[in-house]
């Protein structure tokens, strides 16, 4: 590793004291206007600048005064406070920046900045016959900032794969006060991608101001279907044959009877079998073309079709979360196709033997496997609460990581030498997110 | 710092045995050169051009690179990896000197998981013997790059290269799961994980394409996909370079993935269309026969190597224009033309403009599952024909298959008759992509004669290959005009907002322009560099990273 400390390491947690803060404040009122900075608490501000110049401001600000910038998105997440110390923090907002720069409808690329949540591009785009993407509903209530700065799982579809790989470029502000701006081209092989620096890096390397993204057209057509399977592993079977013919599904979930009975009613499909569920999308002729071969995988795995209906409800769900009826997964765990299986029956045993009934689906699948989420039951179906969902949860956890399935917020730590330097090199002070992606 | 080549040699003997280092002259100047072409003017008058490494070493495990790259830390050396010699921007010169690591002997193919899609592959391992060990297997890595008989998986992970079917399958870095790196301090590090959902930012991705400047990349798991069971190529035509480009632009953003999309412009065209090997007899394959069976399945993109005598193909035809169709132009293509490349570039357009009156030619290759692939063949087919291609039917498609991978093997003649000849691959997004072809082909032609086509094609952009013919009196000319023609070219792909580079890296040939690419962002390179390579002893002066104190052979 990097013989001794990395430069800086000694040099943060200075600067600081009441009465540099006046200074600060004062500077940063000056700068973006006094109505966007308001006291938090102590030596706690939020800024909320207006521009993304006004960002690098704050930044520079920041910097002289060795603050400590924590980037706060749609609200969706708490800022982490460790590594703070004694310093002024700045919660730093970019609701503000919430604009489309530009949309490039010839090359389907659109500029936004960070502020903007993905609903809000959505309303932006769908006049004008466009969409992000067949993202997870769910996700897109976050601003494109956060999702994009934030790396979780299953922000991914079949359809249109990865949505940090949507990312052609970003605007960002780095912690001297610098902003750089990518260049856009579809691919390059000018050395490493460095906007993925930004990305996941949730702030500590710099302040996504703003991104381009690649848009799509909405699909001619819409198709749903649904079928039973003897069991979630004929339906996993029955998905990987699919994926393998080239399906390329907009959606697809597989629904354990415990999930399907609280989801669907009592009867839908009998216990032990499964229902999957898929919409796909795209020119008529190949909407088609990928229901069928999901129907023929799913017969040949032994399968039968059900009310199409379910699927188009479920569709129509997604967009408003509040009308699901049944109990909101409370755990999940990523896993590649080959573990998947595995994985599912590993949780539910352990579920099971901790006094837990699980329920259970399996949707966005992608290159990396699936994500499978969980919520526990007692035999009423009621969902668990206070100790005893803890430790239900808890064996679901280590069964998971036995199953070798990842949780959610996991990191290769083997690797966090190398970022410390990189944090090293662009933030000596310190002052970026000091909390966040620390072991 | 002087280095004492007796303890280099001692040094790397502990680690590697003797047989396994090597400071004689001829691998130094063996290991000192790659495919880029500027050096061959002075090698051509029978100089040797490019600095020299202190040795040579083929290690056989990770184990050994790290005790390389440590032991060269101590001795204060720099590495340089080293894999098929493919590339052409000089991006292995050992221009302060070093420790050359050939990784050629790290070659196993160590899983191949059916169950993940996803195997494991050490670096070294060649790209042709890697395609056929998958193909027997009933699988493809789908990456067929022309160099593919001389170029290294390594070797296409750290330049991010892209292969002829980019298009469906990706660039190479579309499809990396994970990489085991040795990086400048000696440590192994490993990347793998589910690297979109894992937290921090993306590691592989910021060490693809990193030209051996943080590390060396010693194995990589890779996606594969199933071996294509069909496989579908015809020609089309348009009228123009735009109405190929709006074609193209329109198949891609509806969703619709061809494998290969291929449009060249009325020069391309037009040598192309003077004939020479394209039209063989060859045993018709049967497109709906099993999958990976050789002459229905994956081989087929790896036909044998090109024969001695079908390698004359394309660029010495471009030479010889004037023996063929069109007598009047034998003067212009002689040494006194290619000087005057304005005039010629004027006077060939004019004539290519006539005589293929049809306008650009254009290959569009499918392949994959049987089913899909059929439907959106033809939902491509239609979407061409409602943007004004022609149909030109399957003879275009078969021909460009079988000789795709000669043209790497025509460019001696080239250079053995005084003149060179040299490729530019940038790219940008469609709404800037007419005015870059336009911009850089008057920066290239005020030098030079020369040609393109567009491939590799994405909804949002696609790259354009510049193909450039150009002559002078002696080196020192050649090597002004071919510096000149890079200057303007890549000066003239920033000005519009392309990338210098869409699949051949950096090198030294693009370092001094790679400030302006990246601008303020490459303090992100430099603090990368920084962190991964404290002591600057991996590939120094590469990407741009510093100022190179050799410059291609100048004096």
């Amino acid at each position: 590793m990097i013989d001794g400390d990395p430069p800086g390491a000694t040099a943060t947690g200075d600067g600081g004291g009441p009465f540099a803060d006046g200074a600060l404040i004062a500077a940063l009122a000056t700068a973006i206007g006094g109505d966007h900075v308001r006291a938090l608490g102590p030596r706690a501000w939020r800024v909320e600048p207006g521009a993304a110049g006004e960002v690098a401001e704050v930044v520079r600000l920041a910097s002289e005064h060795r603050a400590v910038i924590l980037p706060v998105g749609a609200g969706t997440r708490a800022p982490r406070l460790k590594g703070t110390g004694e310093r002024a923090r700045l919660h730093l907002a970019l609701t503000r920046l919430d604009q489309v720069v530009h949309l490039d409808e010839t090359s389907l690329l659109c500029h936004v900045q960070a502020g903007l949540t993905g609903s809000g591009l959505e309303r932006v785009l769908s006049p004008r016959g466009l969409s992000i993407g067949d993202y997870p509903p769910t996700i897109l209530s976050s601003t494109i900032g956060g999702l994009i700065a934030v790396r979780t799982p299953g922000k991914s579809s079949a359809r249109h794969g990865f949505l940090e790989d949507a990312v052609v470029g970003v605007s960002a502000v780095l912690a001297d006060g610098r902003t750089i701006h990518t260049r856009i081209a579809p691919r390059r092989a000018t050395g490493p991608d460095l906007a993925r620096a930004l990305c996941g890096s949730e702030g500590t390397l710099g302040i996504i101001t703003g991104a381009v993204l690649r848009v799509h057209h909405r699909p001619d057509s819409r198709l749903f279907a649904a079928f039973v399977l003897p069991s979630i592993d004929a339906a996993l079977a029955a998905t990987y044959l699919a994926l393998r013919e080239e399906a390329q599904p907009a959606g697809l979930r597989l629904v354990d009877a415990g999930d399907a009975a609280s989801w669907y009613g009592e009867g839908v499909i009998a216990p032990g079998e499964a229902l999957m569920i898929a919409a796909t999308a795209g020119p008529t002729d190949l909407a088609a073309c990928d229901r069928d071969l999901i129907a023929s995988a799913v017969a040949a795995e032994g399968g039968r079709p059900a009310d199409a209906g379910l699927a188009e409800q479920w569709w129509k769900r997604r967009f408003t979360p509040d009308s699901w009826p049944g109990p909101p997964p409370t755990f999940q765990v990523t896993a590649t196709p080959a573990r998947l299986r595995g994985a599912y029956h590993a949780i539910c045993g352990a579920a099971r033997a901790a006094g837990g009934e699980p329920r259970v689906h399996i949707s966005r699948f992608d290159a990396d496997g699936a994500v499978l989420f969980a919520a526990f039951c007692d035999e009423a179906g009621a969902p668990l609460a206070g100790a005893a969902a803890e430790r239900v949860r808890d064996a679901a956890v280590a069964a998971a990581r036995a199953a070798g399935g990842w949780l959610p917020g996991a990191r290769s730590t083997a690797l966090d030498p190398y970022l410390t330097a990189l944090r090293a090199q662009l933030d000596p002070h310190g002052i970026m997110n000091p909390g966040a992606l620390v072991a | 710092m002087a280095v004492d080549p007796d303890r280099v040699r001692k040094e790397l003997e502990a680690i590697l045995g003797p047989r396994r280092v090597s400071m004689r002259a001829a691998d130094l100047d063996t290991y000192a050169q790659d495919m880029w072409p500027r050096p061959l003017f002075a090698r051509r008058e029978g100089l040797r051009p490019a600095p020299r490494g202190h040795a040579v070493v083929w290690p056989e495990t990770v184990r050994e690179v790290a005790a390389i790259v440590k032991a060269a830390r101590g001795l204060g050396v720099p590495v340089i990896p080293y894999g098929g010699g493919s590339g052409v921007c000089g991006g292995v010169i050992p221009i302060h000197g070093g420790v050359t690591i050939d990784l050629k002997r790290m070659q196993a193919l160590r899983a191949v998981r059916a169950d993940e899609l996803v195997c494991d592959v050490e670096g070294g391992l060649s790209g042709e013997r890697f395609e056929r060990e998958l193909a027997r297997r009933g699988f493809t890595f789908g990456h067929f790059p022309s160099s593919i008989y001389c170029s290294t998986v390594g070797g296409w992970l750290a330049t991010r290269a892209a292969g002829q079917l980019s298009t469906k399958y990706g660039k190479v870095e579309d499809r990396v799961a994970g990489l085991t790196m040795v990086t400048g301090t000696g440590d192994v590090i490993d990347t793998d994980g589910p690297s979109r959902a894992l937290g921090g930012p993306n590691w592989t991705q910021l060490l693809l394409g990193s030209e051996g400047t943080l590390g060396i990349i010693t194995s990589a798991r890779l996606r594969m996909a199933p071996a294509p069971q069909l496989r579908l190529y015809r020609g089309f035509e348009v009228d123009s370079v735009a109405a190929g480009i709006e074609a193209i632009r329109r198949v891609m953003q509806r969703g619709l993935r061809p494998a290969v999309v291929r449009l060249y412009d009325e020069l391309d065209t037009f040598v192309n269309s003077l004939g020479g090997g394209h039209h063989e007899a060859e045993p018709e394959p049967d497109e709906r026969g099993p999958a990976p069976l050789p002459g229905t399945g994956a081989l087929p993109h790896l036909p044998e190597a090109p024969r001695a005598e079908s390698a004359d193909g394309r660029i010495s035809r471009f030479l010889e224009l004037g023996k063929r169709k069109v007598a009047g132009l034998r003067r212009e293509l002689t040494s006194a033309a290619l000087a005057r490349p304005r005039l010629v570039n004027g006077v060939i357009g004019a004539i290519a403009e006539k005589v293929v009156r049809r306008g650009c030619r254009m290959v569009i290759g499918l392949e994959g599952a049987r089913i899909r692939t059929e439907i959106e063949a033809a939902l491509v087919y239609a979407e061409l024909e409602r943007a004004g291609a022609r149909d030109t039917g399957e003879e275009p498609g078969r021909a460009w298959l079988a000789h795709r991978y000669a043209v790497s093997y025509r460019m001696s003649p080239v250079f053995r008759s005084g003149a060179f000849v040299d490729t530019m691959e940038v790219a940008a997004s469609w709404a800037q992509l007419l005015d870059l072809y336009h911009s850089v082909r008057e920066a290239i032609g005020r030098h030079a004669v020369v040609m393109a086509h567009f491939s590799h094609a994405y909804p949002d952009g696609c790259s354009i290959y510049f193909t450039f013919l150009g002559q002078a009196d002696d080196r020192a000319g050649s090597e002004r005009l071919y510096d000149a023609i890079w200057r303007d070219g890549l000066e003239a792909t920033s000005r519009v907002g392309g990338t210098i580079s869409h699949h051949h890296g950096v090198g030294l040939l693009k370092g001094p322009q790679m400030r302006s690419e990246h601008r303020e962002a490459f303090a992100i390179l430099a603090a990368l560099k920084r962190a991964l390579d404290p002591d600057d002893l991996m590939n120094p002066g590469k990407l741009g990273l510093a100022a190179p104190r050799w410059t291609g052979g100048r004096a």
